[in-house]
C-alpha cells in the first residue's frame, strides 16, 4: 500500500518492510537476528530456521521492489550470546545472493551489546541519527528537528474490535506527526500495543496484506 | 508381645488427654505394623495425623529406641502454609513421651542455617512439600541420607493427585521406593469417589491390595442459604454478591467467629474492604487471607483464628485446607461452591468441637445460584461425591524429573525408565516418549540436532546421565515446580516490609500516584524497581483491585447433574425448599421470555442485540464440557460458510456470538450435534480456538523453556524471553514432531475438556429433542454468559476480511 508521508511517498509491505521509491531503499526494523540462537546457547531448546524463513521474507520484499539499498533500522543482531556460526553462515548465504544491493545499519540498543554484524557481510553501520531528508533513520521513535523520523525499537502492534466483541491484534506501521515506526521484522519477537494519537495513522499487517485502520 | 509396650503406652497417652483411639487408627497403625501401605480417607479434624503418625512411633519404642536416629519419617504437604500447624501437631507425642527425635521443616521459607545444618544430616522425622523435596534429592548425597527412610505420609492426597504437582510426588515416591524398597506410604485424603483411583495414583505398581482405610464419617451438616430481600430486584448475573452486604453483615454478628470463603481473591479483597465500610467498628477484629499476602500476614491471621481473638477471616481456598480452627462456628460462602466436596470441606471448618454440628450459608452472587445450593443439598443427601482424575504421563514433568534426577547423583536410562514406569502416571509410558524425553534432556530434542556442541544433561562413557554445567543446575533448580506461577510481582512499603504479589500485567496498567486495593489495605504505586513494586500508605479513595488469573471453578457433574432435576421440577411447577421458592420470579421470568429447559432436551436461544447476533445452548455439563462444546459447535458451523465467532460458557450453556446471522438450521440439520467423526472434529475444532496454544505457557515453564529469572538478576535474564505463544508458534512452524505440542493437545482433551464426557453428552444431546426458540430479549438463564467478556475466538474468514469491519 502507497502512502505518502512528509512530502514523499512510501509503499507499506506484508513482508514487515517499507519501501522508499524515491531513493530505491527498503528500510526494516528489529530483524533480532540469532534470537533463537541466543536461547540454545543458553541450552533452552528452541528450534532453529526462524532467522532463515525472516531472510526468506526479506528476499520476497526485495524480489518485489528490487532495491538499491536496504537500511536496517537497529536491533539487527539480538544478543552476544546469539552470534553463532550457523546464524552467520545463512546470513552470509544470503547476502551472497544479494551482493549488489547496499546495506545501511542504524545502531539500536541491541546492537551496542550484540555488537556489530561481521564485516564479511558488507553492512555498513552507523550510529543514530542518518539524516536524509526529508527522513532521519533512527532505532528510538523520537521526534527530531532533523526531519521526519523514521524507527523502530517499539515492535508495534494495534488492537482492533469489532460487531460481536470481536478482538484482533496486528503487527502495525505507526505514523505520528513527526516519526513512523516500523513492525519489528524479526518473527520470534514479542510486540507492544500502541496507543494510537488522533492524528496519527495506522496501517495493520493481517496476513498477507496492509490494512489501512486510521480514520474508519 | 513387644507391640503391647507400645499399645499401652499410646492408649495412655490418650487417656491423658482424654481421648480413646479410634478403630480405624488402631487398623492403620496395625497395618503399618505389618509392613502395609495405604491411603485413609475422612473429613479434616477426624484423627487421621495420628492414625499415620503414631505408627512409626510406635515401631520405634518396640525396636532398638536409638535416639536421634536418622531420617525415618517424611510429612509431605501440598501447602506450605500447613507445615508449622503439621509440626506442631506431631510434636506433642514426642514431647509428652519424651521420644528423642529430631523434627524439622524443609521448605522455601527455611533459614539458610538449618538449611545447611540438613545438608549434612537430615532429622529423624521431616515435614516438606513435593518440590522442596525435590530439590533435597537433586543432590548427590541424597541417597546416603534417605537410606533408613521407613515411612512417607502424604498429606491432602485429594489436592494433590488431580495436578502434576500429584505426578511430581508419584515419581520422588518411585524413588524413594527404589532405594528402599521396604518404605511403607500412608495417604491422607478427604473421601472422594473414586478411592481405589486415588489409592492407585499414590502407590504406583504397589497398589495391589493395598488397605483403603475409612475414617471417621462426617459429622452432620447443615446448609442454609441468605435468600436475597427483593427477588424482582435481584440480578441475574454477576459474581461478588456484594448487594448481599447487609444480610452477611447480620450473619457475622450471630456468629462468635465467622469464616466467609470467597471463590477468588479479587473477590476476597473486595468483600473485606465492603465488611469493613459497612461495620468500621470491627476494625482490628476481621482480617483477610488469601494465597498472594505475605506469610507473616497470614500466619498472624492463623493466630487470631485459633486463639479466637477474630471476629471473621475473609478468605479463599487458602483456608480450605488443614488446620483446626476450633473457635470457628459459623461457615459463609459467597457463591455457588460448584460441587458437593468442597461444599462439605469448608462446612467442616466450622463446629469443629465434639457433637456440634458444622454449617455452612452460601450466599448467591446472582438468582440461579440459589438453584445450585438446592442442588448440592440435594447431591449431598443423595451421597454423591465428586471424583479426582489425575494427570496421564505429562513429559514436560517427566522431562524435569529427569534433569532432577541427573542433577541427584546420575542416573543409567534403563534404570530411570524402570523406575518411573512404576508410578501410575507413567504405566502406560512408551519406549518412543522415553526416548524423545531424553533427546530433549540431553541433546535438547530435535531442534537442536545442529548444535551438538549444546548439552543440558551429559552421558559419560559408561551411560552415565549428568548435570555438569552449572549454569543449567542453577536454572533447573530455580525452577523446579510445577505450579504455573505468573509473572508475579513483590508488593512491597518503600521502607521494606513486603505485603505480598500480584500479577505483573496488573502492575503494568497502574500509573505512580494511583491508589489501588490489597492486603486489606489502600495503598499508593510510587514505582516498580527490580521487579518490585514500592508502595505506600494511601489516604483518601481506594483504587482498583488487583485480579490473579486463576482458574474458574467448574461444576461439578454430579452437581450439574442435580442441578438439571431442579430444572425438571421447576418447568413442571414444583418449587421446593427456600431456596426454589425464592428463586421462583426469575423463573417464571425465564418461562415467559423463553422457557425452562427439560431434561431431555436441548434448549436453544437465538437473540439478536446491538452486541450481535447470538447463539445460547443450554446443555448443563459444567464449563469444562461447555468449552469443548463452544469450540465444536463454532468449527462445525463455520464449515458451512466464512463466520467468525466469539465464544463464552459458564455451567449452564454456551453462547456464540457472531456479526452476521450464523447458518443454525442448515448446521443443525448436516449433524451439529452428532457424536459422529469426534475424532477428527474435536482436535480440529481446538486448534482452530487456539486452546492448545493456551495450554502450551504451563507446559513451556515446566520444561524449562521459559523461566522467571534468577532472583535479583533479571537484565540478563530479559534477552531470553520469549512468550509462551511465540514458542508454541515457532515449534509448530520449525519442530513439529515435539512431543511437548502434542502434550498441549492432549491435556486439553484429557483434562479440561474430558473428552469421554464430551462425547456422551452429544450422544445424550442427539437422542433427545432440540427445542429452537427465537427470542425478543435476553432471557434470565443467558444472562450470565452475555456479560463474560473473558471470549475464546474462532473465524472460518480470511483475516483481512474480518479486519475491514473492525476499528481500533
Amino acid at each position: 500500500m502507497r502512502v505518502e508521508v512528509a512530502g514523499t511517498e512510501l509503499e507499506l509491505m506484508a513482508e514487515r518492510a517499507a519501501y522508499w521509491p524515491e531513493r530505491a531503499t527498503l528500510f526494516v526494523a528489529d530483524t533480532h537476528w540469532g534470537k533463537a540462537a541466543a536461547f540454545r546457547a543458553n541450552l533452552i531448546p528452541v528450534p532453529g530456521g526462524t532467522t532463515e524463513s525472516d531472510l526468506a521474507r526479506l528476499t520476497s520484499a526485495i524480489l518485489r521492489t528490487s532495491p538499491r539499498r536496504i537500511v536496517l533500522l537497529g536491533d539487527a543482531l539480538h544478543s552476544r550470546d546469539g552470534r553463532s556460526e550457523k546464524t552467520f553462515q545463512s546470513l552470509a548465504a544470503w547476502r551472497a545472493r544479494h551482493a549488489e544491493i547496499e546495506i545501511l545499519l542504524v545502531r539500536g540498543n541491541h546492537d551496542r551489546k550484540a555488537g556489530d554484524p561481521p564485516e564479511g557481510l558488507g553492512i555498513h553501520c552507523v550510529d543514530a541519527p542518518v539524516i536524509e531528508a526529508p527522513f532521519v533513520f533512527q532505532h528510538h521513535p523520537s521526534e527530531t528537528p532533523a526531519g521526519y523520523a523514521l524507527a523502530g525499537h517499539i515492535h508495534p502492534a494495534v488492537r482492533l474490535r469489532g460487531r460481536g466483541l470481536q478482538r484482533a491484534t496486528l503487527p502495525c506501521f505507526h505514523f505520528a506527526p513527526g516519526v513512523a515506526t516500523l513492525p519489528a521484522f524479526g518473527s520470534f519477537c514479542g510486540s507492544a500495543l500502541i496507543q494510537p494519537g488522533p492524528a496519527d495513522r495506522v496501517y495493520a499487517i493481517a496476513d498477507d496484506e496492509i490494512v489501512n485502520i486510521w480514520r474508519r | 508381645m513387644a507391640s503391647n509396650r507400645s499399645r499401652k503406652t499410646i492408649n495412655d497417652w490418650f487417656a491423658s488427654r482424654g481421648w480413646k483411639p479410634f478403630p480405624f487408627q488402631k487398623q492403620v497403625w496395625e497395618a503399618y505394623r505389618k509392613g502395609e501401605s495405604g491411603l485413609i480417607h475422612a473429613a479434616t479434624g477426624t484423627g487421621k495425623t495420628y492414625a499415620a503418625w503414631l505408627g512409626p512411633l510406635m515401631e520405634w519404642m518396640d525396636g532398638d529406641g536409638e535416639a536421634y536416629p536418622d531420617l525415618r519419617v517424611l510429612w509431605i504437604t501440598p501447602l506450605r502454609a500447613l507445615v508449622a500447624d503439621t509440626e506442631k501437631a506431631l510434636r506433642a507425642p514426642l514431647k509428652d513421651l519424651g521420644i528423642p527425635w529430631r523434627m524439622e521443616s524443609r521448605t522455601g521459607d527455611t533459614r539458610q542455617s538449618v538449611r545447611a545444618r540438613q545438608e549434612k544430616r537430615l532429622p529423624t522425622a521431616l515435614v516438606t512439600t513435593p518440590e522442596s523435596l525435590a530439590l533435597l534429592l537433586a543432590r548427590p548425597e541424597a541417597r546416603q541420607q534417605f537410606r533408613r527412610l521407613q515411612m512417607v505420609i502424604v498429606d491432602e492426597w485429594h489436592e494433590l493427585m488431580g495436578s502434576k504437582r500429584g505426578v511430581l510426588a508419584e515419581l520422588l515416591l518411585a524413588r524413594l521406593r527404589r532405594w528402599n524398597p521396604l518404605v511403607r506410604t500412608w495417604g491422607l485424603s478427604a473421601t472422594l469417589g473414586n478411592m481405589q483411583t486415588a489409592a492407585a495414583t499414590l502407590l504406583g505398581n504397589r497398589a495391589e491390595g493395598a488397605r483403603v482405610v475409612r475414617g471417621l464419617v462426617p459429622k452432620t451438616v447443615r446448609i442454609d442459604s441468605l435468600l436475597p430481600e427483593q427477588m424482582d430486584r435481584f440480578p441475574w448475573a454477576g459474581h461478588l454478591g456484594i448487594n448481599m452486604l447487609h444480610q452477611v453483615t447480620g450473619a457475622i454478628e450471630e456468629g462468635a467467629t465467622t469464616l466467609v470463603f470467597t471463590n477468588t481473591r479479587s473477590q476476597c479483597e473486595i468483600w473485606y474492604q465492603a465488611i469493613l465500610e459497612a461495620r468500621p467498628d470491627w476494625a482490628g477484629l476481621i482480617a483477610i487471607h488469601h494465597g498472594s499476602l505475605e506469610r507473616k500476614l497470614r500466619d498472624w491471621v492463623e493466630d487470631g483464628l485459633r486463639a479466637g481473638t477474630l471476629r471473621c477471616v475473609v478468605c479463599t481456598s487458602s483456608l480450605d485446607l488443614g488446620v483446626d480452627f476450633s473457635p470457628v462456628d459459623r461457615v459463609i460462602q459467597i457463591g455457588s461452591p460448584k460441587g458437593v466436596a468442597r461444599l462439605l470441606q469448608r462446612a467442616g471448618r466450622s463446629g469443629h468441637r465434639p457433637g456440634e454440628t458444622s454449617r455452612i450459608t452460601c450466599v448467591p452472587t446472582h438468582a440461579f445460584e440459589l438453584v445450585e445450593v438446592a442442588a448440592s443439598r440435594d447431591a449431598w443427601k443423595a451421597g454423591a461425591m465428586e471424583s479426582r482424575f489425575p494427570v496421564e504421563r505429562p513429559l514436560d514433568l517427566l522431562a524435569q524429573h529427569a534433569v532432577t534426577m541427573a542433577l541427584g547423583g546420575g542416573f543409567q536410562a534403563d534404570d530411570l525408565l524402570a523406575e518411573v514406569r512404576t508410578t501410575y502416571a507413567y504405566r502406560d509410558l512408551s519406549g518412543i516418549e522415553w526416548q524423545w524425553v531424553l533427546d530433549f534432556v540431553t541433546r535438547g530434542g530435535e531442534a537442536l540436532r545442529a548444535y551438538p556442541e549444546f548439552q543440558r544433561v551429559e552421558v559419560t562413557a559408561d551411560g552415565a546421565h549428568q548435570v555438569t554445567n552449572r549454569q543449567i543446575a542453577r536454572r533447573h533448580l530455580l525452577s523446579i515446580g510445577t505450579i504455573v506461577a505468573d509473572a508475579a510481582i513483590d508488593v512491597r512499603y518503600v521502607t521494606g516490609g513486603r505485603l505480598g504479589s500480584v500479577e505483573e500485567s496488573f502492575i503494568s496498567r497502574l500509573r505512580p500516584g494511583e491508589h489501588f486495593f490489597f492486603a486489606g489495605k489502600s495503598l499508593e504505586f510510587i514505582r516498580v524497581h527490580n521487579m518490585v513494586a514500592q508502595v505506600r500508605k494511601a489516604h483518601g479513595e481506594a483504587g482498583s483491585v488487583p485480579r490473579w488469573d486463576g482458574a474458574r471453578m467448574a461444576l461439578s457433574s454430579e452437581l450439574a447433574e442435580a442441578v438439571r432435576t431442579r430444572l425438571d421440577q421447576a418447568r413442571a411447577g414444583v418449587f421446593e425448599g427456600p431456596e426454589m421458592r425464592s428463586v421462583r420470579p426469575v423463573m417464571d421470568t425465564q418461562a415467559k421470555i423463553s422457557a425452562i429447559p427439560g431434561r431431555e432436551e436441548l434448549l436453544i436461544e437465538r437473540v439478536e442485540t446491538k452486541e450481535g447476533h447470538h447463539l445460547f445452548f443450554y446443555p448443563f455439563e459444567g464449563r469444562l464440557v461447555h468449552e469443548g462444546l463452544a469450540a465444536l459447535f463454532a468449527w462445525r458451523i463455520a464449515r458451512l460458510r466464512p463466520i467468525t465467532f466469539t465464544m463464552a460458557m459458564n455451567d449452564y450453556g454456551i453462547e456464540l456470538l457472531s456479526a452476521d446471522r450464523a447458518p443454525l438450521e442448515a448446521s443443525l440439520a448436516s449433524g451439529l450435534l452428532s457424536p459422529a467423526n469426534l475424532a477428527e472434529d474435536i482436535p480440529a475444532s481446538l486448534n482452530a480456538a487456539e486452546m492448545a496454544r493456551r495450554q502450551f505457557r504451563e507446559i513451556a515453564r515446566i520444561a524449562g523453556l521459559t523461566f522467571t529469572g534468577y532472583p535479583g538478576q533479571n537484565k540478563s535474564v530479559k534477552q531470553l524471553q520469549a512468550s509462551s505463544g511465540l514458542l508454541f508458534d515457532v515449534f509448530v512452524k520449525y519442530d513439529s514432531g515435539n512431543l511437548l505440542i502434542e502434550q498441549a493437545h492432549r491435556e486439553v482433551l484429557e483434562r479440561n475438556l474430558e473428552r469421554s464426557r464430551l462425547g456422551q453428552t452429544l450422544d445424550r444431546l442427539s437422542r433427545g429433542v432440540v427445542r429452537l426458540l427465537d427470542i425478543e430479549r435476553p432471557s434470565p438463564l443467558s444472562f450470565p454468559i452475555l456479560v463474560d467478556r473473558s471470549r475464546h475466538r474462532l473465524s472460518s474468514e480470511k483475516l483481512a476480511d474480518r479486519i475491514r469491519r473492525m476499528s481500533a
